[in-house]
């Protein structure tokens, strides 16, 4: 269907598609908000992507990177008056740490004990935030998270104009695009291969598998942590329910909707998924059934997700 | 910490048995589709909403609490089967994830069903007369439907006990669990065998949240973070096995309850706490096969 | 005495009560093709298991080049010079043959480096190129592992088994489930492959080593039986009666 040609160019200039395609996105959405969320929720997804999608580990504890990307952000602005961009940077710490706490002892797992020990240790988290009040807002979330002036560069921008604020938001995004592609295609990109495909004889090449788990847990923590400060940045508030498990529900589904074993289909998945809440939510307040039954049709029908499909279909 | 007596903590130990008696149910019925189906269940919680649902719906019809328990079951269990013959089916041997996903998706779809129907409020759910009241257990006086809730899960379980060890249903479940490939090689429909495991299964997290009704109400909610606890059961006990389920469930309820009287605000994380614990000593959990890891 | 390259000390492995393989003491000495044979049952995938590190021994001690390395973590031993195969075939499925080769010559070089890209390690490709060459995969180097016939999958195998440059390879029934022709290929390279590095090999059918190995292994209900060149081997009359006496399938 699709001719070859236009393949082979858009391979060859990805980056500079993936850069057009920022750009004019917010202006092909029914309201900027939603651009920001979907760039957001995008990333995140990409980060739980690199445990699930590349080396074959389901977590359903990221609820918990994300969040603790969110409160260290907004922590180190509310609490210390730090500028927004250290409070980014401690987003990305934030976000390592736990990731390294959680994936500490979760590593020794796999399987379904994986996905259920990073669930229970992500609601660790939750309610140690839920009980922190002084720290963390407690029940009623971390308030006050306020950005309205961003000065970089001899540059003073308006982060409360919606398509400003998306563009900033886009600029952090392409940038951990870029890292992460960077990892992928890196020699250690090629262990998390090796290691998803098999274990066994990945360690008889000499690989620590245990160890290339934990790494690419850490990382994955940074992409989720960066997205989780940008979340606080833009929403101005850290709700507890970032921390909730089904969040860590939420990403997994955005992952497979959009296609797990692809670069760009968790990316994907969280804009359908989106779009899908807002407009279902326009006219019925029960979305989430509509939610589901496009996810249980999805695992049924599609289980490559959308842009795996796509890609099938074009390989085809 | 002053006024706790030991007369005081023997009370909050039953309390935890009849909190641990709702765990041990619901794990019971995790761990059964998962050593038999290798299926994770994210709609059991869903399921455990359901029960006490169905129990408003059936009171409503002029039913009482006793036949409720016995229909209640049948009826969520029957909705169990369902499932499992036209969506569950389908993803058998595709691996761990994909079942998980699919139930998890159902979640969504049955939480906002119940929405839709009884609205988004909780309701209330009365004690049955019978029930209400406290009995006097020599050391003091203790709620009566609690003490009902640990009889019935006893009742249950020996109820299960018998049919898993003396009928040759049971027999063939338990064979299953152990080795699906030998079940088939004797010429047994596996499909069946495991549509009758996913009723069962969905009952318990049904009858579950039945007795659960009375002590916290009904609300569509009600199984999301209960599903998340019972996990904590399965695991801790380790996953398909059912003895593991029973005492890691009441274990749990224990430790709930005992620092809930101690230390109020950890609660909720001595779940956790007591689940990242046992991993870390024995990553199967109690009664797990290691090589269910992989 | 010629020079020992790796020596088990009364090493045992128990399963619970059930004591699969009771302590074995043996050596073997450097550049020699050394097989271990034995009945169903005999304890021969344990013993290869406790030596290759696949699990630690309950009882013993495992003593490569005079360093006890009891106990080391599976992903050390490529470093200390020992390689394997598996008994069940283990590539990498969804990828290259040439990549899979290629991953396991990189480990060598570079595990954790994620910002360089892996194309631009130098000589990883090459080295991999005249590993597949060797084991006579040249040109199958595109496909995709998984789509290659069975032989050939291990062949690959011991490629990247190679890839560690291993002073001492160990292969698990290497000819498990081959047709004659894949038997009698992979047969030759064992023999090319053991005339420069010591090998250790295990195996059911015991014709197939009798006429390459250097020296053989009988073991038994877990106990070593018997150890000395083909033909000791052949004139045991205990082995006789325990192993040649049963007919080969």
């Amino acid at each position: 269907m699709l001719n070859p040609g236009l393949i082979a160019f858009c391979k060859r200039h990805r980056v500079l598609l993936c850069i057009a395609f920022l750009v004019v996105f917010p202006l092909l959405m029914p309201f900027k908000a939603i651009a920001v969320n979907i760039l957001i929720y995008g990333l995140f997804a990409l980060g739980f992507n690199l445990m699930f999608g590349t080396l074959g580990l389901l977590s359903f504890g990221h609820a918990a990177l994300f969040g603790a990307g969110a409160y260290a952000c907004g922590i180190a602005m509310v609490h210390f008056g730090l500028p927004w961009w250290l409070g980014i940077i401690g987003g990305v710490v934030g976000g390592m740490a736990i990731a390294a706490i959680i994936g500490g002892l979760a590593i020794r797992t796999r399987g379904i004990y994986f996905a259920m020990v990073t669930l229970a240790l992500s609601q660790c988290v939750y309610f140690a935030a839920y009980q922190a009040t002084s720290l963390t807002g407690g029940e009623n979330g971390l308030r006050g998270v306020e950005l309205t002036r961003i000065s970089a560069f001899g540059l003073s921008l308006n982060f409360v104009d919606p398509l400003t604020r998306y563009y900033v938001v886009a600029a952090f995004v392409a940038l951990a695009l870029f890292v992460l592609s960077r990892i992928l295609a890196s020699p250690f990109g090629a262990v998390l291969e090796a290691v998803r495909e098999n274990e066994a004889r990945a360690r008889a090449c000499g690989y620590d598998v245990r160890m290339t788990r934990f790494v690419a847990f850490v990382l994955s923590g940074a992409f989720c942590g960066l997205a989780g400060s940008l979340q606080a940045l833009h929403l101005s508030i850290v709700p507890i329910e970032t921390l909730y498990y089904q969040t860590s529900g939420l990403v997994v589904m955005m992952a497979l909707l959009g296609g797990m074993g692809t670069f760009f289909g968790p990316f994907i998945g969280a804009g359908v998924f989106l779009l899908l809440e807002n407009l279902v939510s326009l006219w019925t307040v029960h979305w989430q059934l509509f939610v589901g039954a496009a996810f249980v049709c999805c695992v049924l029908f599609f289980p490559r997700g959308i842009w795996g499909t796509l890609l099938m279909g074009r390989a085809r | 910490m002053e006024g706790i007596t030991l007369d005081l903590l023997i009370l909050q130990l039953f309390t935890g048995l009849a909190l641990g008696a709702i765990y041990v149910l619901l794990a019971l019925g995790m761990s059964l589709l998962f050593g038999m189906l290798t299926v994770v269940n994210f709609a059991h919680g869903a399921f455990y909403m359901l029960g006490a649902y169905a129990g408003i719906v059936l009171l409503g019809f002029g039913f009482n609490f006793w036949l409720c328990l016995l229909f209640v079951p049948l009826v969520v269990g029957s909705f169990g089967l369902l499932c499992e013959r036209f969506l569950v089916r389908r993803l058998y041997g595709r691996g761990i994830d994909y079942p998980l996903l699919l139930t998890f998706g159902l979640s969504y779809m049955m939480v906002e069903v119940v929405r839709i129907v009884f609205g988004t409020q909780g309701m209330q759910f009365d004690t049955p007369d019978m029930l209400v009241g406290a009995t006097d257990i020599g050391i003091g006086y203790f709620p009566t439907y609690r003490l009902f809730v640990i009889g019935v899960t006893f009742a249950v379980l020996g109820a299960l006990w018998l049919f898993l060890e003396r009928t040759p249903y049971g027999l063939i479940i338990r064979a299953g669990a152990r080795d699906p490939q030998i079940v088939r090689i004797l010429g047994i429909d596996v499909a069946r065998v495991w549509l009758v495991v996913f009723g069962i299964g969905t009952g318990l997290a049904a009858l579950a949240g039945l007795l659960a009704a009375p002590l916290q109400g009904a609300s569509p909610e009600m199984g999301n973070s209960i599903l998340a606890e019972a996990f904590v059961v399965t695991v801790v006990g380790g996953m398909g096995s059912l003895v593991g389920a029973v005492i890691a469930g009441l274990l749990v309820g224990v430790v709930v309850a005992m620092t809930s009287l101690l230390a109020p605000e950890m609660a909720q994380v001595s779940i956790f706490a007591l689940m990242a614990v046992v991993l870390l000593i024995r990553p199967q959990g109690f009664f797990g096969r290691a090589g269910l890891m992989s | 005495m010629s020079d020992i390259i790796l020596r088990t000390e009364a090493v045992g492995k128990s399963f619970g009560k059930f004591r699969a393989l009771s302590g074995i003491t043996a050596s073997f000495p450097r550049g020699a093709l050394t097989s271990i044979i034995g009945p169903n049952g005999a304890g021969k995938s344990t013993y290869f298991n406790l030596i290759s590190g696949a699990f630690a021994p309950t009882s013993g001690q495992i003593v490569f080049e005079g360093q006890d390395i009891t106990g080391t973590p599976q992903h050390r031993y490529a470093k200390l010079g020992i390689a394997k195969s598996f008994q069940i075939t283990t590539v990498f499925p969804q990828i290259s043959t040439l990549e899979n080769v290629r991953i396991a010559v990189q480990a060598l070089v570079s595990r954790y480096d994620i910002w360089r890209p892996r194309s631009r390690l130098v000589g990883l490709v090459e080295q991999a190129g005249e590993l597949l060459n060797t084991v006579g995969l040249w040109d199958r180097r595109d496909r995709i592992a998984g789509t290659l016939a069975h032989g050939e999958q291990r062949a690959l195998e011991i490629a990247m088994a190679l890839a560690s440059r291993p002073r001492l390879l160990l292969l698990d029934e290497p000819t498990a489930g081959m047709s004659p022709e894949e038997t009698r290929a992979m047969m030759d390279l064992i023999v090319r492959l053991a005339s420069e590095r010591t090998v250790i090999l295990v195996e059911h059918k015991m014709k197939l080593v009798m006429g390459i190995s250097d020296r053989l292994l009988v073991l038994h209900h877990g106990e070593l039986l018997a150890e000395g060149t083909p033909d000791d081997i052949r004139r045991n009359e205990t082995v006789k009666r325990v192993y040649l006496g049963q007919r080969e399938h």
